[in-house]
């Protein structure tokens, strides 16, 4: 799938290659990682286009349910560009991001993300 | 035109049969006229009758699937206006009588926040202190409840190796957990940029690069910062 990227790292749009975690496993959902090549840039950046990375999915357009009923579901796929120890590779992270992420040991990107 | 006029004098069953012609040829053009039709109904029907005679045809017919959503999307007009009335209602009765009377009771009253915040407060202070005592760099506290709504407290500190960063790292899982019996979610293995989440504190340790990097003091700026007891100052080695 292609994925809008949502912090400052230098790409735009991202295509994803492969879901980390388990082999054969067909969707990935928020909160995990994926193997994907940068499809568009920003010029002047450290990351070129056709550079195969690692991130880990924000937002997805398919629902998110929580234990207590909630369901979120966002109006954009996006994902964040980590590096391989787990640090996202931009400073700042746009949009909205779930609680989820918290929980799933990416504190670091709720903790760059507004409000 | 003149094909509505005849369904509008019939009724329930001749409508639905009608429908199943119209579909197949001008289905974009005849759907002006048929929401049309369907507020001139509401005004003639007695709304309940209006009700089951909707209920009644989507059903029994087995009509086309894509006639189903013809006949939904008119439904929804139908029921757009019934909600803008039911908010007028309700807000027109909320002004009478204005009661509350389902508060949920998830918010804690101020003073047992501010319990709770005192608590984390001294939890946050201690770790600073083991911070410090392992010679850890520039550490900060800050206030982001006002900010944040999934901490209370941060606490930043710059780490001159990574061994240091072991170090602090170890020292602040011990404590906590000997002392509070809070065990940190977060980096197990020693990152550029460690951190430690202990619920309301989240501690980040950083190596002077990244923290130049991601320079989160200046996305928190907005944080009060709390005052530390500064024992011993080390040296700052760039």
């Amino acid at each position: 799938t292609h994925l809008n990227v949502a912090d400052n790292s230098g790409a735009r749009e991202l295509m994803c290659i492969r879901v980390i975690g388990a082999s054969n496993r067909r969707y990935a959902h928020i909160g995990d990682v994926i193997v994907a090549v940068i499809k568009e840039a920003v010029p002047n950046t450290p990351l070129e286009r056709s550079e195969v990375i690692r991130a880990v999915i924000v937002r997805t357009c398919k629902e998110l349910k929580r234990d207590n009923g909630m369901i979120i579901r966002y109006d954009d796929n996006a994902a964040v560009v980590i590096d391989q120890e787990g640090n996202p590779k931009g400073t700042r992270i746009f949009g909205a991001i779930a609680r989820e992420l918290r929980q799933l040991n990416f504190t670091k990107i709720v903790s760059l993300a507004p409000e | 035109m003149a094909v509505s006029t005849t369904t509008l004098s019939i009724g329930g069953n001749t409508f639905s049969g009608h429908l199943r012609q119209w579909e197949p040829h001008e289905s974009k053009l005849l759907k002006k006229p048929r929401k049309h039709f369907r507020w001139l109904c509401l005004n003639e029907l007695h709304l309940p009758r209006f009700r089951t005679k909707t209920s009644n045809f989507n059903p029994a017919r087995g009509l086309l699937p894509s006639l189903h959503a013809y006949g939904k999307e008119a439904d929804d007009a139908f029921l757009s206006n019934v909600n803008e009335d039911t908010d007028e209602m309700f807000g027109d009765l909320m002004k009478k009588y204005g009661k509350v009377v389902y508060r949920k009771n998830d918010r804690k009253s101020q003073s047992a926040e501010l319990d709770d915040d005192a608590e984390s407060l001294s939890f946050a202070v201690a770790m600073a202190k083991v911070a410090s005592e392992v010679k850890a760099g520039d550490i900060r506290v800050l206030f982001v409840k006002p900010l944040v709504y999934w901490t209370r407290f941060f606490i930043i500190c710059t780490a001159f190796s990574r061994p240091q960063i072991d170090a602090i790292g170890s020292k602040i899982r011990d404590l906590a957990e000997k002392k509070y019996g809070k065990i940190p979610t977060g980096d197990t293995k020693p990152n550029s940029w460690t951190l430690l989440d202990f619920g309301d504190v989240v501690i980040h340790i950083f190596l002077p690069q990244q923290r130049d990097f991601y320079n989160l003091e200046e996305f928190y700026g907005n944080a009060t910062q709390i005052e530390l007891p500064s024992e011993n100052q080390p040296p700052f080695r760039s």
